[in-house]
């Protein structure tokens, strides 16, 4: 390049120097503009300025999920994961179902009584989202509302059910884990699961389910579980093959004794 | 048939006596079937007592009972809401109340029928002797001889044409009638190489490879699926998310970066070039009996199918570790299309699903 222009119209040496300079300045000068327009959360990270909530959600962080989860939410080797990028909606499911914080390490963290009321597992979850960001729930408490149950059971037979179980009453899976019933979640709760992925539970995106698919398959999930069973006692709808069994060791068992009564007071 | 034959011991009347009572007549009935009423007296020798009435007035309370449950079935069965309605809603104790009325009225007669043949029927005790259960060796041996002589009447043994004729003539007509329902059974398994093919097979789309599609035939674009996330997905072509390409489902799973860089690395000659990015697919249909493998643990990268507990390990090319499966599940060589959706640059690179005969 140099050849050629030098060959179109020659220039002194200092004059050159001084212009790509010149030049070099001032790409570097657009160049850094841009990417301070662009990249506003640079200077936020380096200096984080938490909201007064994310600060009381900060303290009860440090008292009780430190220790598995780091110091800086980072994540502790053989402990606990790190917690950058789960967002509020993990904190709202694991802390507001009782799963964290855990007893102790086993198959699985189970359902346990809640340990903090709903406004510090807000102020946590503001926390973890302030210094992670991630996926957040949308505001409201009955995200079933407005859900189309019959598209919610195609999508949740194809995506729920073989864990879950079409009964929604949850299932087993490997090495002592399991699929927990869905009776007992509140909705929000089971938005977060879905967007998420809670421990084994794959993560539902939403680009993979809609905001209006999970509403969707929560108003079925929400029929499901509160849908009393038409023809009597459901036995947990484990389906035909438990209703045969209940019939043969009850009802015929009882049949035969009262048969055998009848004949010995004759 | 004289009462010395039936060897019961002499009859205790005429039936054809005059003076004989209908219960003369029953007690030789009973006698000439081996049966003898040795003790015979009515429950309530003076007959209105109060005990009596009492149980009189039990018994017909239990039928006037059945027959007002019956009734009230009736009117359940046809006046009460039977629809299936969501909610809490009157439909849902159709059945029950069914059951119930029905129920109540059939043990209400049941029971007012044992109450009434054990507390008003006379007592009764009556013996029946025990006989031998063949028939005597004189009547079988005759039985025997009737039966083989019809066979000798008509001379097959000694008549080969009309055995042949028996044989070859008219065994097809027992063909004619099995064809129409055995020949229902009977497919050729191996049309169109159908057992190692599915619907992801190229020649399927016209020889373009077949897009990966929900089950509403959107396709499927890598950032759909966040990471540690699965998704089932179909053959991109007619009928492909239809029985008729039942073999064809398969699990699209975008990896964890970690978990990804270990099933990168411990891929197979086979698999070779399978993965896209973090994307693996696997055939959802177990390799010991069918079933779809989709319980995916995203934390342990294990694949559980439902019906036999086996496990499959996907970041280690979705072989068996747990369980009665001992094929590793077939894995789908995925890609991307120029305009950003999955693809299978290939069909699957063995069968699909449990083991046949003829899988190499």
């Amino acid at each position: 390049m140099t050849s050629e222009t030098s060959r179109r119209r020659p220039r002194s040496r200092a004059r050159r120097r001084v212009g790509a300079a010149l030049r070099l300045l001032a790409a570097l000068t657009i160049a850094g503009g841009i990417y301070t327009v662009f990249a506003p959360g640079l200077s936020a990270q380096e200096t984080p300025e938490l909201s007064q909530a994310a600060k009381d959600g900060k303290a009860i962080y440090e008292t009780s999920c430190i220790s598995c989860h780091g110091n800086n939410a980072q994540g502790v080797e053989g402990r606990g994961p790190s917690l950058i990028g789960v967002g509020s909606a993990a904190v709202e499911f694991q802390v507001g179902t009782g799963r964290m914080p855990m007893a102790r390490q086993e198959a699985q963290a189970e359902r346990k009584p809640v340990k903090f009321t709903d406004e510090q597992i807000r102020q946590l979850a503001q926390y973890i989202q302030e210094i992670g960001g991630g996926p957040q729930l949308p505001p409201g408490e009955n995200l079933g509302d407005g859900g189309d149950v019959a598209r919610g059971g195609e999508l949740y037979r194809l995506n729920c059910s073989s864990c879950h179980a079409f009964s929604a009453n949850g299932g087993a899976l490997s090495s002592g884990k399991f699929a927990p019933s869905l009776a007992r979640p509140t909705e929000r709760q089971i938005y977060a699961a879905m967007l998420t992925g809670p421990q084994n539970m794959p993560v539902f995106g939403d680009n993979q389910l809609t905001p209006q698919e999970k509403r969707d398959i929560i108003a079925y999930i929400r029929y499901m579980t509160t849908d009393p069973d038409p023809g009597g006692w459901g036995l947990a709808r484990y389906g035909p093959v438990s209703e045969m069994v209940v019939i043969f060791l009850v009802g015929m068992v009882a049949l035969v004794f009262t048969t055998l009564w009848i004949a010995g007071k004759s | 048939m004289s009462t010395e034959k039936n060897g019961h011991g002499p009859s205790h009347v005429d039936p054809d006596d005059p003076n004989a009572t209908r219960f003369d007549l029953v007690r030789e009935g009973a006698h000439r079937d081996g049966v003898e009423i040795v003790y015979y007296a009515p429950r309530f020798p003076r007959p209105g007592t109060r005990a009596e009435r009492r149980i009189e007035r039990f018994i017909s309370l239990l039928f006037v009972l059945a027959g007002l449950s019956a009734l009230a079935f009736v009117v359940i069965y046809i006046a009460w809401p039977w629809e299936y309605r969501p909610g809490t809603h009157a439909s849902k104790l159709y059945t029950p109340l069914l059951g119930l009325t029905l129920g109540t009225s059939l043990a209400c007669v049941g029971i007012g029928i044992v109450t009434w043949v054990k507390k008003l029927l006379p007592e009764e005790v009556a013996v029946e002797k025990r006989h031998v259960g063949e028939s005597p060796s004189d009547e079988r041996k005759m039985t025997a001889a009737s039966m083989l002589y019809a066979v000798d009447e008509t001379g097959v043994a000694r008549r080969p044409l009309l055995k042949g004729a028996l044989a070859l003539g008219i065994a097809p007509i027992g063909v004619a009638v099995a064809a129409p329902i055995v020949g229902g059974l009977i497919r050729d398994p191996h049309k169109d190489n159908q057992l190692f093919r599915t619907g992801f097979d190229p020649a399927n789309n016209g020889g373009k490879p077949v897009r990966l599609v929900r089950e509403d035939y959107s396709p499927v674009r890598p950032e759909d699926i966040s990471a540690g996330g699965q998704i089932t997905v179909f053959p991109g072509i007619p009928e492909g998310v239809s029985n008729k390409y039942a073999d064809s489902p398969t699990l699209l799973i975008h990896l964890r970066p970690a978990d990804a860089a270990v099933a990168r690395e411990k891929l197979n000659p086979l698999n070779e070039g399978s993965m896209y990015e973090n994307f693996v697919a696997y055939s959802k249909i177990c390799t010991h009996l069918g079933c779809p493998a989709s319980l995916y643990e995203q934390q342990t990268n294990r694949l559980l199918c439902p019906c036999h507990q086996s496990q499959f390990l996907i970041t280690d090319n979705a072989k068996p570790i747990f369980g009665p499966a001992a094929r590793a599940l077939p894995m789908l060589p995925i890609g991307v299309d120029d305009e950003g959706y999955f693809i299978a640059k290939s069909d699957y690179k063995v069968a699909i699903g449990p083991s046949f005969w003829e899988r190499p």
